[in-house]
């Protein structure tokens, strides 16, 4: 326990400062960009001269570190400015995004995982059996080179046009009131105990979480794989044969449990990916994360949203990273030593 | 402890079991399916406070939850809302106003002249970030005469107030509302006056409004309307095609005659008071007039709505729409590639000697419009005139004209849901507005006095020898009227509006 928490408190210290550049860097590049946000911020009939008061109101005609002190200054006080389209705080519309970004990753995460370590078990089960070996091999290099906002778009085709079967659009059916408790609808709808509005939101993730799930899961299909090759010549796994153990046995209580840990480190990586990812299939699906916001965002050069936006996804990677090396340490007591 | 179920007791429990889903679903399906409409919408509305963001495509919702002062029929004709009668000044100085008596907000507040000053003058003047600060800059005062009546009045002569009170951002807002809860908390739960209230809003997913059954006006016949909010164009054929929405607009231009196929969906190209055209410089490579009508000459409109629009796209040689004021029905710009390469070669220059220009266009701000930018350059090409296309982005538009840094030709979309020409030339060609990429002094010298004439056919009638003499300077080179596509369960009608406004309040289910 006590490594775990070292660990936390380590990761939190440097997350710090892995921020704080991270902010920088986004605040210089975005003020870079050749985009007036004072003009975007007035209507088209606006004068020049209105433009330029509301530039200085908006204090970028000060110098860039200045302007940067100043953000963060707001910033540690919680405040990320206010939207240019939609002229209201950054923190609400993130707040009102973000836990849907997240429950679609984690959902996604979930899927890629199932898949992924279903896959990779059969990859390996699979291995050196003629025809069917190379036959899933290549199958999962054909699933690799598929996008995922390829797969949404074909998931949409067949599962919502050809056939009917699940809705394509939103979170919820129109006749559902969403209901606001944490943000994540599918926790949400069991907190009201509303059974069928908890059936109908999962029918709407399916899709779009499946179309990220089954696009990351070939990585940790053939990792996996790759890693249960690497174990299954170690000493422990012959011994355990010679006592006479099943190779099922085997496979589940000595290869999978130490080919996991790579795995494990890959699994936090593609997070970060897939949390990526969101963006495009939000997009598709018309899912109300912060992808769709983003994507507006920089429709309309709305930087204050693109500043938080990304570093929204900055924390959440490097949340998501610490718990995968947590449990990384969970699962190898050699890393527990202080 | 065991619990001893027998058969019939298990087969009553799985009975009640089944009743009660049935009656969850029933519970929640409270609007049969005559009672409620599905639309599939583009964009999400900026906000819920009407008067704050200019964005054309969220005025079809607004006009559901707020009123504006004045309407327009489907064909554009100023009609009487919230206010019955209007009366502009001869030196267009005040615009007299009396508003109707029978209006309540949604929450029960009556609407008064007081609203009506608040909406177009105090909340201006009190600091609110709404766009309407520009659009009614003119207003010096709003006296208020009595609960019924009032007067705007103008540091200049405001000869549009009229359409303005029927345009982007005029809606009226309950003062009293406004100033207990603020504004920001007024936007969050907004309060009109409108056929239907806000029941639901999902920022970026879902607008879900309930008929206001103590509405002053014509009551709507569908009770609720949702709207999904799909931007992507893709998922809206698709949500359309698979009957998860009702109705949808601005689908692919090729996907409407596919879709036309489909048993149960009407699919329609319907033009609209938008205009497509080439915002022009008046330097540079464009600042000789032979070089500029040359490249108007040069540019087969037909071909290009036959191309891009399936045909419906109507060309055009004025900046206007046919069926407005200004337009000149009679007046042509001809396709002349002949003349084109006359002119170009009174200037020196030919297909071995092409005069060079840079063009820009948007990818993705409107159907088809790099397609039709890669189709001009190619016709030009054919004549002597050698473009260089870059892309923009619609929001460096604006910055780049600033700057006096647009190429000397910019594939451009302009939207007038008033018809009225000074927001279509006035606007778009005014040296000193931002819309405008020509500067030259002739043009702007021949406009300003229109802005101030507040005689309506006086008006009128400058405006289309405006219109004429912009196409024969070459200042600017409109191009097509654009098109709306709408794709519609045939038994869902709706009410085509000149203007491409798509009101849920005026559709019925047959």
């Amino acid at each position: 326990m006590s490594a775990i928490l070292l660990l936390v408190v380590r990761r939190a210290a440097v997350s710090v400062v892995i921020l704080a550049v991270v902010s920088a860097l986004l605040f210089c590049m975005l003020r870079l960009l050749p985009v007036d946000a004072a003009a975007m911020s007035m209507p088209p009939t606006a004068t020049i001269a209105e433009i330029e008061a509301k530039r200085q109101e908006m204090g970028l005609d000060l110098p860039l570190p200045q302007q940067y002190a100043i953000w963060l200054g707001h910033a540690l006080h919680g405040d990320f400015g206010t939207s240019i389209h939609f002229r209201r705080s950054v923190v609400s519309l993130v707040a009102a995004t973000l836990p849907a970004t997240i429950e679609l990753a984690l959902c996604a995460m979930v899927i890629a995982s199932i898949l992924g370590i279903g896959g990779g078990l059969l990859l390996f089960h699979m291995r050196g059996r003629w025809g069917l070996d190379q036959i899933l091999d290549t199958s999962s290099i054909v699933l690799l080179s598929i996008p995922e906002f390829l797969w949404a778009l074909f998931f949409i085709l067949v599962f919502g046009v050809m056939f009917e079967a699940l809705p394509f659009t939103g979170r919820l059916s129109p006749e559902f009131q969403l209901p606001v408790v944490t943000g994540f609808l599918l926790l949400d709808t069991l907190l009201v105990g509303r059974l069928d509005m908890f059936w109908d939101a999962v029918k709407h993730m399916l899709l779009p979480a499946f179309a990220l799930g089954i696009a990351f899961s070939p990585t940790i299909m053939r990792v996996l794989r790759s890693s249960l090759l690497d174990v299954y010549q170690e000493d422990y796994i012959h011994q355990a044969r010679l006592r006479g153990q099943p190779e099922r046995r085997i496979l589940l209580r000595h290869g999978l449990k130490n080919a996991i840990l790579p795995t494990l480190s890959l699994m936090g990586v593609q997070f970060g990916f897939l949390f990526g990812g969101t963006l495009l299939v939000e997009v598709i699906y018309s899912y109300p994360g912060l992808g769709n916001l983003m994507v507006d965002a920089v429709r309309n050069a709305d930087l204050p949203i693109i500043q938080a936006v990304g570093l929204a996804y900055c924390v959440v990677v490097l949340i998501i990273n610490t718990v995968v090396d947590a449990c990384y340490v969970v699962l190898n007591p050699r890393l527990r030593v202080a | 402890m065991t619990v001893e179920m027998d058969r019939r007791t298990a087969l009553q429990m799985l009975a009640l079991a089944a009743g009660s889903t049935a009656l969850a679903g029933s519970v929640t399906d409270a609007f049969a399916a005559g009672d409620a409409a599905t639309i599939g919408w583009p964009s999400d509305v900026p906000s819920w406070d009407p008067n704050r963001r200019f964005t054309p495509d969220a005025q079809p919702i607004y006009k559901l939850v707020f009123d504006q002062p004045i309407d327009q029929d489907p064909k554009l004709k100023l009609v009487p809302k919230l206010l019955t009668k209007w009366q502009l000044a001869p030196d267009g100085l005040s615009l007299d106003v009396e508003l109707r008596d029978d209006v309540t907000f949604h929450n029960g507040d009556k609407m008064t002249a007081d609203d009506f000053r608040y909406t177009f003058f105090e909340r201006i003047k009190a600091g609110h970030q709404v766009d309407t600060k520009n659009s009614w800059r003119k207003v010096k005062d709003i006296e208020v005469q009595s609960p019924t009546k009032a007067r705007m009045v103008f540091s200049s002569p405001a000869p549009t107030a009229p359409q303005w009170l029927a345009f982007l951002g005029s809606y009226i807002v309950s003062k009293k509302y406004f100033e207990s809860v603020g504004p920001e908390a007024a936007a969050q739960k907004p309060v009109g006056t409108g056929p239907y209230k806000l029941a639901d809003y999902q920022l970026n997913s879902r607008i879900v409004l309930e008929r206001n059954d103590a509405y002053w006006g014509p009551k709507p016949k569908i009770k609720r309307i949702t709207f999904e909010i799909i931007k992507d164009p893709s998922a809206r054929v698709a949500a359309v095609q698979s009957g998860q929405i009702d109705l949808t607009i601005n689908v692919p231009v090729r996907e409407v005659a596919r879709l036309n196929k489909e048993p149960s969906l009407a699919a329609e190209l319907n033009p609209m008071t938008r205009i497509i055209l080439l915002q022009c410089r008046n330097d540079l490579g464009f600042a000789d007039d032979n070089v500029r009508l040359a490249a108007h000459h040069a540019i087969d409109k037909a071909a290009l709505s036959k191309a891009f629009y399936g045909g419906a796209a109507v060309p055009l040689s004025v900046v206007a729409t046919p069926g407005t004021a200004a337009y000149l029905p009679d007046f042509k710009f001809a396709y002349d590639p002949k003349l084109a390469t006359e002119l170009l070669k009174k200037s020196g220059f030919g297909p071995s000697k092409p005069a060079t220009i840079k063009f820009a266009s948007t990818n993705g701000h409107f159907p088809s419009d790099f397609d039709i930018a890669r189709a001009i350059q190619q016709m030009w090409k054919k004549v002597g005139i050698e473009a260089e296309i870059e892309t923009i982005e619609y929001a460096k538009y604006f910055e780049l004209n600033r700057g006096s840094k647009l190429p000397e030709a910019t594939l451009y979309s302009w939207d007038n849901a008033t018809g009225d020409p000074e927001i279509f030339a006035g606007y778009l060609l005014s040296p000193k507005l931002p819309f405008s990429a020509w500067k030259g002094a002739e043009v702007g010298e021949k406009m300003a006095p229109l802005f101030n004439i507040a005689d309506y056919d006086k008006r009128i009638a400058g405006w289309r020898d405006l219109n004429k003499f912009v196409i024969e300077k070459g200042a600017t080179i409109p191009l097509l009227q654009s098109v709306q596509t709408v794709v519609r369960k045939k038994t869902l009608s709706y009410v085509k509006y000149e203007n491409g406004w798509i009101l849920a309040d005026h559709m019925s289910w047959t």
